[in-house]
């Protein structure tokens, strides 16, 4: 123990001897008027020289969100429109129920679906009307208190109500925030020790001013040590998200392997989306528990090229002229004008292809795309999707697997093997399995020659090879990540102290 | 999809000892996946093209033909009964088509009885799109008195006891009171009339697509000679699904027999029909997309493989046949990418990427990016937020009233519109984080959707940053001066002003609009103690955002 002490070391060091009882940071922070994240670098750096003992432990609360809080004040919807069924004598219709129980329409299709899932009340059907009846006289359900008490002002939790806390977060009705609380104490052994450090006094000159250095004042003395070995603090400096660093990296890598960025909106018609893809028009992927639809101030846009919106419909209809039987099925331009948020890449590639109808072409795109799926830990609303076309004469599905194998090898899977597969656009269609080092064999993405039915509406008779990888998932390995929530953590202490390092992958 | 099997069972069915890696291995190259294994139980992920595979004898047949075990076409040997069903006049409009069969002498022990049930569910799920297109019952075919009869009917004189049930119902009770009427009732309530299928003695098979009887469609192990009937609205959907379904059970050792299917026009359909449809495709065709360099026999080993039949023709053709029960060939490709299959995936020799282009981002990702730089350089840290937000937030809570892109079937309200700026999110950023050290500087660059008539898809989707700066105290020199680092860096050093101007986001008198070549392209200030109040936000804050063009070009 013959080095010294920091000026930061013996301040807070000085404390804990005079207080010598347990402390947290953040009130030996207050004492010292310093700020609680340099109290705590310098609690870790007395306590990896042994002078102290350092406790951490984490402590998770929960909030309400705006919706929570709703809920707390008003009643869970589900909870009052199952008693307004009630009070309307067990029967009654859905509108005749909303209306009593006061909730909004906007509410109402969450109070359905709870009220259902939970199995309190009924639903049939009768003359175009639908009813709703009672199947039990009481409901109970925990996250009714734990929303009250999270409005009393209680923002922890035992263990016991963890599932509903879980529930409660998966609704998105609260939010539930992780401090970590630290707590040091001088460790009786090394007192002595300590006390001696604290009392040493040390010569030297601190700082060099460039009065010394104009008259060599300096000259001949000694300089007072500094510790520069110390554990440094973290600071907050600028700089990007570890998420958007991936893509960034990704998007490097597609163009280094000659591919040209391409994007699209979030909101599609129905015909970009589904209809050029040869998705047919009853598929369950249309349907509203897969993707979302646009309601206001507009649910249908237009399809402006009418020449192709005639060629796609031939195709779905009944081949047109590509050789294919068609779905055999009417074509309806309501279902090709509806508007949704896209829940894929893909027709972004098709509306490149739109504009880029020659051989050779290749283009990626990493974007945002949108379920309809209520948030989970393995389940987003919204993921970003990494994937591309290369169009040229003569390309075969051996090209295919070339190509997926060069891309996946510039993203660091080196392993690979192929499954056949099924996707609506692409025939033959392949799925990519690789080796990762953490996970053991995964999913890497799917990918194909696009259809005949996709490609001659556009006039293209050249192969288009396309593919796509699961980026998130691979981020998600890279940064140690198991929750999905967290691609787009809203934590900014984890911000702060996170970043994408590249050999991660 | 997935389907459940007894191991023991699909080995007896494959027809040869597989350890379950053997068993594994060739179902990964048939499309289909282990997805559990339990004890006896394997659960197989089954893609949703291959229904003909959503049953054991399915998996059963297609892994015979892929080992070579049993390959090329089956063949199920169809005697006619000379039985008939007939179609009445005034379906055409409701449910039309009607396809029957009867096999006898099949296999039934409990467990099969509900492996029948659940290719039946499955297949009317997919296949039948939830029993729109096609519906599937099976019956006790000794109860039943031929000919039979499909007609319609009205509701109320529908009466029957349904499937499960012990009382008799009318066809509206059924609609209301019973759980598949209640799920699939929208199929055939908006008729005045009812499809409705019955015997010569007047009983009652089902209200198709709804329910069968519980008196004539209940299969215990007893049931050895069942009758199938399929009805629906698209007449190759009604046959297919007949087909995988008479097929699966003639696995089971069943004898099949056809039945004369009689229309209303005196025309007359003897189903089920497993005549396999001829396709021809042409060698170089085959190893034009493949990139193989297959000769017409390995062709032909390797249509025998996926259970096509295959035959030689001149020039280079090969004539093929497709198996009745395959739903999913529409075109050349589908027979091509299943002799890739037959080939084997695992012996495909990936080829040497050739097509020469050149890459580059997007000029907007270029924009973004300098931007990014710049944002970084000033101290700020990156965030990313959901594309999707709650009006409250976008709207109410920040006192505008914008208009927004709303969804009609959000999961929760906090996600069911699009954003529409920034701002709000990087508030409601710095509301949830009071508890991370000060100052919090941070920015986001990402696009936001504002609702416009004009434009093919309704919205412009416009490039956006923000920036937000909160501490115990802020400066909103400082600000400005940031914001013209950024633009001055942009290259547009002498382009841009601030004008001053009130908006209800920002305190009056602290806000401006910032200016480029004289057009507003962004606002800044100092944000509302109302906003923030309604923020629960305890510190003040200064933000800025300014919206990027989307060719990447000013």
């Amino acid at each position: 123990m013959s080095e010294q002490l920091t000026k930061g070391e013996r301040t807070v060091l000085k404390e804990l001897v005079n207080i010598s009882e347990r402390i947290t940071s953040r009130i030996l922070a207050k004492g010292l008027d310093e700020k609680e994240e340099r109290v705590v670098s310098i609690l870790n750096s007395l306590s990896q020289r042994g002078l102290i003992e350092l406790e951490t432990s984490e402590i998770v609360s929960y909030y309400l969100s705006d919706e929570g809080r709703e809920y707390a004040e008003r009643g869970l919807p589900e909870v009052r429109l199952f008693r307004a069924v009630v009070e309307l004598g067990g029967r009654a219709s859905v509108d005749n129920a909303v209306s009593k129980s006061g909730i909004s329409q906007k509410s109402k299709g969450i109070a359905l679906s709870w009220t259902r899932k939970n199995g309190w009340l009924a639903i049939s059907k009768e003359n175009e009307t639908t009813f709703l009846s009672a199947n039990t006289e009481v409901v109970e359900t925990p996250i009714k208190s734990i929303l009250s008490m999270i409005h009393k002002g209680e923002h922890r939790f035992p263990r016991r109500h963890e599932p509903s806390l879980q529930i409660a977060l998966e609704r998105s009705l609260i939010t539930a925030k992780t401090a970590k609380v630290f707590v040091a104490k001088v460790s009786e052994e090394m007192r002595g020790i300590a006390e001696n450090l604290i009392g040493e006094e040390v010569s030297g000159i601190i700082d060099l001013t460039p009065e010394m250095l104009v008259e060599r004042t300096w000259e001949g003395k000694d300089f007072r040590p500094y510790n520069v070995e110390l554990q440094p603090a973290y600071a907050n400096y600028g700089k990007k998200h570890p998420y958007a660093e991936f893509n960034d990296w990704l998007r490097e890598i597609m163009i280094g392997l000659g591919f040209t960025e391409w994007d699209g909106p979030y909101v599609e018609t129905e015909f970009w989306a589904h209809d050029t893809l040869f998705v047919p028009q009853d598929h369950v992927a249309r349907e509203v528990q897969d993707q979302f639809r646009i309601e206001s101030p507009y649910d249908h846009g237009d399809i402006r090229d009418k020449k192709y919106y005639r060629a796609v419909k031939a195709v779905h209809e009944n081949g047109g002229d590509t050789g294919s039987k068609g779905w055999d099925w009417p074509f309806s331009r309501e279902i090709a004008t509806r508007l949704c948020l896209r829940p894929h890449t893909t027709p972004v590639s098709m509306r490149y292809l739109w504009e880029h109808r020659e051989s050779p072409q290749k283009m990626f795109i990493i974007d945002r795309n949108f379920r309809s799926e209520t948030l989970s830990a393995t389940h987003g609303q919204e993921f970003d999707q990494c994937e591309g076309i290369i169009m040229d004469k003569g390309l075969t599905l051996r090209d295919l697997l070339g190509y997926l194998k060069a891309i996946c090898n510039a993203v660091g899977i080196k392993k690979l093997k192929f499954k056949p597969g099924q996707f609506p656009f692409t025939e033959p269609s392949v799925e990519t399995f690789g080796k990762h080092e953490k996970l053991g064999w995964i999913e890497l993405g799917g990918s194909g020659i696009f259809r005949p039915e996709v490609t001659y509406p556009l006039g293209i008779k050249d192969t288009v090879l396309a593919w796509g990888i699961g980026s998130g998932r691979l981020y998600m390995a890279a940064m140690g990540i198991n929750d999905i929530r967290e691609l787009f953590s809203r934590d900014l202490n984890w911000l702060r102290k996170s970043s994408f390092a590249r050999e991660a992958v | 999809m997935n389907v459940e099997s007894r191991i023991d069972d699909l080995l007896n069915l494959i027809g040869k000892k597989l350890s379950l890696e053997e068993l594994e291995d060739a179902l990964f190259l048939i499309k289909a996946e282990v997805e559990k294994v339990e004890g006896n139980i394997i659960e197989i992920e089954v893609n949703p093209d291959r229904q003909d595979m959503l049953s054991t004898e399915g998996i059963a047949r297609a892994v015979r033909a892929f080992l070579r075990i049993d390959s090329g076409l089956v063949k199920y040997p169809t005697k006619k009964s000379g039985l008939e069903a007939i179609v009445k006049q005034g379906l055409t409009k409701i449910r039309p088509y009607l396809a029957c069969s009867i096999i006898k002498g099949v296999e039934t022990d409990d467990e099969l009885i509900k492996e029948y049930m659940h290719l039946q569910e499955a297949l009317t799920a997919t296949h039948g799109r939830n029993r729109k297109k096609a519906s599937i019952g099976l019956y006790v075919f000794d109860d039943i008195e031929f000919p039979l009869i499909y007609g319609p009917r009205k509701p109320e004189d529908i009466a029957f006891v349904p499937l499960g049930y012990e009382i008799e119902m009318n066809g509206p009770t059924i609609l209301t009171d019973h759980e598949k009427g209640v799920d699939f009732g929208s199929i055939i309530s908006g008729f005045k009339k009812w499809p409705l299928l019955y015997d010569s003695k007047g009983e009652v098979l089902s209200l198709p697509p709804i329910i069968n009887s519980n008196d004539l469609g209940r299969i215990t192990t007893d049931t050895h000679n069942l009758f199938v009937e399929v009805t629906g609205t698209h007449l190759p959907t009604v046959n297919q699904a007949l087909n995988i379904m008479t097929t699966s059970l003639a696995e089971r050792n069943g004898r099949v027999e056809s039945i004369t299917v009689v229309y209303p026009d005196g025309t007359t359909h003897e189903t089920p029909d497993f005549s396999p449809e001829e396709m021809m495709i042409s060698k170089d065709e085959i190893n034009k997309l493949s990139g193989f360099d297959l000769d017409k026999t390995g062709i032909i080993d390797a249509l025998g493989r996926t259970g096509y039949g295959a035959k030689q023709r001149k020039a280079g053709q090969i004539e093929v046949l497709i198996p009745s029960y395959r739903v999913d060939v529409l075109h050349p490709v589908d027979v091509i990418e299943d002799i890739a299959i037959g080939y084997g995936f695992d012996r495909i020799e990936p080829g040497m990427p050739q097509t020469m282009t050149t890459g580059k981002a997007k000029p907007v990702t270029g924009l973004k990016n300098k931007v990014r730089d710049l944002m970084v350089g000033a101290g700020y840290q990156e965030i990313m937020s959901y594309i999707m937000s709650s009006p409250e937030l976008l709207n109410e809570k920040v006192l505008r009233d914008r208009p927004l892109v709303v969804t009609a079937n959000p999961k929760s309200r906090e996600y069911s519109v699009l954003r529409n700026s920034l701002l709000p999110i990087l508030l409601a950023f710095a509301s949830q984080n009071q508890h991370a050290e000060y100052p919090q500087r941070i920015f986001e660059v990402g696009d936001v959707a504002v609702p416009d008539e004009m434009m093919e898809t309704r919205i412009q989707q416009i490039p956006s940053v923000c920036g937000l700066v909160t501490d115990t105290t802020v400066n909103i020199t400082d600000l400005a001066n940031e914001i013209g680092f950024l633009l001055r860096n942009m290259g547009f050093d002498s382009r841009f002003a601030y004008k001053k101007r009130e908006d209800p986001t920002f305190i009056k008198g602290r806000s401006a609009d910032i200016l480029l070549d004289d057009e507003p392209v962004g606002l800044f200030g100092e944000v509302n103690p109302k906003v923030l109040s309604n923020l629960e936000l305890g510190t003040p804050v200064i933000a800025f955002e300014i919206y990027l063009p989307r060719d990447g070009q000013w």
